[in-house]
């Protein structure tokens, strides 16, 4: 048993050595490398939560580190988490409970402002990503203080 | 997280069935129990296996379902000091540690077992490596995650899910062997014991014309020869069981031509 062990062992070992020197994970769906080769990041905005002063600059941020333009969509929430979730879009911006429904199907990012620890049922502004592109989503989180 | 506290209370259940039947075998036989308490170890040997399989078929069956929903799994960032770090990366460390220790105590466990003969302890080890098995199926995932294969979790788990199935399946028919009087099996592996087969062989040599049966109850063998009225003489124990550990035979019976006997039953 014990050679199979430090046969995985050294396994996991250089493969964690090879998945140190790259900088992001990888998204499975390329969001960030689409957003880089298109040179355009579109971000949902559900219609009445406007975009803050804060979530503009992360924004801007993000589209610098991709050398991409923000493109805005404005919409109703059910149909922006669709074309999220279906990678018509990259990010969406609005107000969103942790326990929101939609928690199940898109990763939904920190709070946004100063208050960092907020109620799950409390509706605050936040990014929501496409699931699993972890690439993407760390990028984007980086840039949340 | 639901999930990882079943798998982690199916795993203890080998423990707790160990110690159980550790109190409960060297107890005196009672008016309701006459041949003592020597066959609760396979009992907890059953138990220990079921659980065995449970956590098999779990592992199983989530990761199979997560391959089929093509399920994509988010692992976000964290801030740590002001730093964002990779969650991944946490996981692993975290995982790395939860393998440490079944890692070490599976092995210490497998060498006891062995010499006690307990099968209840044997599977206990096996929760053990199956534990270790899943850290490392867990942190291959992770790393498969990072570099944007997402089925590599579920895949990772699912081929450790059939090894752990087939010790769990494996256990399982030789505890139903043990409690059905079947001919008894080697700790490692489904074949019959080496050491009861080379009984046998012995007992047959000595009385040619009986009809040797071999059981096991516990960790101990019961022997049958019959057609055989009981010698004057009996060998002692250590020449019956040769090089072999001679606490093993627990009793040796001996059934005359003419008593009484269903053949149908056995």
């Amino acid at each position: 048993m014990q050679p199979v062990i430090f046969r995985w062992g050294l396994f996991c070992s250089l493969f964690a050595a090879t998945a140190a020197c790259a900088d992001l994970p990888r998204d499975p769906a390329g969001t960030t490398e689409r957003v880089e080769r298109t040179g355009k990041l579109i971000v949902g905005q559900i219609s009445g939560d406007n975009l803050s002063d804060q979530s503009a600059k992360i924004l801007r941020r993000v589209a610098q580190r991709t050398h991409a333009t923000v493109h805005i969509r404005q919409g109703a929430g059910e149909q922006l988490l669709t074309d999220l979730e279906e990678g018509r879009i990259d990010l969406v911006y609005g107000r969103f409970a942790k326990s929101s429904p939609w928690s199940a199907n898109v990763h939904l990012g920190p709070p946004m402002g100063r208050r960092k620890i907020v109620g799950k049922d409390e509706r605050v502004p936040r990014f929501a990503f496409r699931n699993g592109e972890n690439g993407w989503i760390t990028m984007v989180q980086r840039e949340i203080p | 997280m639901r999930s990882a506290l079943f798998e982690d209370i199916l795993s203890l259940v080998p423990a707790i069935t160990f110690l159980i039947a550790a109190q409960f075998e060297p107890k005196s036989p009672t008016d309701k129990y006459p041949f003592g308490f020597v066959r609760v170890n396979s009992l907890a040997f059953l138990v220990a296996a079921v659980a065995l399989t449970a956590v098999g078929v779990f592992l199983l069956y989530e990761s199979a379902m997560t391959l089929l929903m093509a399920e994509h799994p988010t692992v976000a960032p964290v801030k740590i000091g002001g730093h964002s770090i990779w969650m991944g990366w946490l996981m692993i460390a975290a995982l790395t540690y939860s393998i440490v220790v079944p890692v070490i105590i599976g092995r210490l466990k497998l060498p006891v077992a062995e010499q006690l003969y307990d099968k209840v302890l044997h599977t206990d080890a096996l929760m053990q490596k199956a534990d270790w098995q899943t850290g490392l199926a867990g942190i291959v995932g992770i790393l498969g995650i990072y570099f944007g294969y997402w089925w590599a979790d579920s895949a990772a788990a699912l081929f450790i899910a059939f090894s752990i199935l087939r010790d769990g399946l494996s256990n399982m028919g030789k505890a139903a062997a043990e409690l059905l009087d079947g001919a008894p099996r080697d700790l490692t592996g489904s074949c019959i014991s080496p050491e009861a087969e080379r009984l046998r062989q012995r007992l047959q040599r000595i009385w040619p014309s009986g009809n040797v049966r071999l059981r096991e109850s516990g960790r101990y063998l019961v022997g049958t020869v019959e057609g055989i009225h009981p010698p004057d003489d009996l060998p002692d124990l250590e020449e019956l069981m040769g090089e072999d550990p001679s606490w093993r035979l627990a009793r040796l019976s001996f059934s005359p031509p003419e008593m009484l006997r269903r053949e149908d039953v056995g």
